[in-house]
């Protein structure tokens, strides 16, 4: 059971290491560079605590083979603060008691982020649809709908003050 | 327990190392293979991994189109030519699930999950597939039915984009995303002089596999496409159809909800 190098690049860094064969990108976040806001839930593709960007697509860290991923860019939730400042998205969770035991908030925070990337100015329906793979026992999903719409607001008001300044 | 991981660069490279051992399987976006082996009663030792292959592009020439085996979903979703499957598609699992999952794959799940293969088998796709007798293309149809040899390859889906207005999909849920079919129903109905002529219609939550609906095809041909043939086409569905009991529904209840849903699809109530 020979390993092999795996080269990423996690939330920006290269980062190299070795892996026993079978190894999810999962396993690898969590247990070779102790990344561990992605969680396992189900680790059959159901749950998305696990919800990960691989090359700025959502995905489930625990159905990909990092062997497979060699040389890919991958985003975590712990990619996202600027130092202290937090990401709006974790900033209207708070604000807005999107999170109550936490398990499923960095997944759902992850598919919120693949969503406003390719859709700023998301429908309530576009949010529902983009955390459907998401599972939360918590807080009955509303809190979570409205932090990710308000965080989409917040992003929108910023970027178009940022344009103002620039003008 | 995996042994090794696979990442061929050529399909030859690929039968040669699903060759070298008898429990070797192939992986494309791992959405159907992974919860198995996380399970760890797959019996899967090694895994060759489809990912490498370059089978991941769509072309569409006219109304020919042919999509790379390992396309996913959601790059189906996302072509503007394929905008009749995009119902389809949108009602399979998750956008997160959809990144993964592949076109391929979706011919070698069981009902009531493979929404895209019902669809396939309503279009009379057919599948190209590589292995030691070279390259051969086969119907859709008949992989759903007997599969394809454990030393063999689906590189590519190919079919014939259905004319505007001809086209007919509508799947029951338990709910509105990412669930399986309670009934899944796909239908394609050209017409000729304002008649039916070579309708295609296939069931999920049906069967094992996605299922024709023979009986109701026979009924609609030279029908015009209206409540009265849509109304004598479902009577017979349950001809065909052998809906079955799961954690999603009863055999009894897709059964009865069947030509309803298959009223709604197809006049789109």
């Amino acid at each position: 059971m020979p390993s092999t190098i795996v080269n990423l690049k996690v939330n920006g860094a290269a980062r190299e290491f070795l892996t026993r064969p079978g190894t999810t990108m999962l396993d690898a976040l969590r247990d070779s560079l102790s990344l561990t806001a992605a969680k396992k839930g189900c680790a059959q593709g159901t749950c998305g605590t696990c919800t990960v960007l691989l090359d700025g697509k959502t995905v489930f860290s625990c159905l990909v083979l990092v062997e497979t991923i060699s040389g890919a860019s991958v985003e975590t939730l712990e990619g996202l603060a600027v130092g202290d400042t937090l990401h709006p998205l974790q900033q209207t969770f708070i604000d807005l008691f999107a999170t109550q035991c936490g398990f499923c908030s960095s997944g759902m925070i992850m598919a919120a982020k693949g969503l406003l990337a390719r859709n700023v100015n998301p429908s309530r329906d576009d949010v529902v649809r983009a955390i459907s793979g998401n599972v939360c026992r918590c807080t009955g999903y509303e809190s979570i709908i409205d932090a990710i719409l308000a965080a989409a607001a917040r992003m929108t008001k910023s970027a178009s003050s940022r344009k103002r300044a620039a003008e | 327990m995996l042994r090794a991981i696979d990442v061929p660069q050529s399909t030859a490279e690929a039968l040669a190392s699903l060759a070298r051992a008898r429990d070797a399987h192939l992986i494309g976006g791992g959405t159907l293979v992974m919860p198995r082996v996380q399970a760890g009663t797959s019996g899967i030792g090694a895994l060759v991994s489809l990912s490498k292959l370059k089978l991941d592009r769509i072309t569409v020439k006219g109304d020919k189109v042919t999509i790379g085996a390992a396309t996913t979903l959601a790059a189906i979703g996302a072509e503007r030519a394929l905008a009749f499957l995009h119902p389809a598609i949108e009602s399979v699992g998750s956008p997160t699930l959809r990144n993964l999952a592949t076109i391929g794959g979706n011919l070698f799940t069981e009902q009531p999950y493979g929404d895209i293969a019902v669809c396939l088998l309503a279009l009379d796709a057919a599948a190209t597939v590589v292995g030691k007798r070279g390259v051969r293309k086969i119907p859709v149809a008949e992989i759903l039915k007997q599969g394809i040899g454990r030393d063999t390859i689906v590189t590519a889906i190919s079919f014939n984009k259905p004319e505007k207005g001809t086209w007919f999909y509508r799947k029951a849920m338990r709910r509105a995303a990412n669930s399986a079919s309670i009934v899944t129903i796909a239908a394609h109905l050209p017409l000729k002089k304002g008649r039916i002529a070579g309708a295609r219609v296939a069931l999920g939550g049906c069967g094992e596999k996605p299922i024709r609906a023979s009986q109701a095809e026979v009924a609609f041909e030279g029908e015009k496409r209206d409540a009265d043939s849509v109304a004598k086409a479902g009577a017979l569905l349950a001809k065909d159809a052998k809906p079955f009991t799961d954690a999603y529904a009863s055999a009894w209840y897709r059964g009865r909800v069947l030509p309803v849903h298959f009223r709604r699809a197809i006049l789109g109530e």
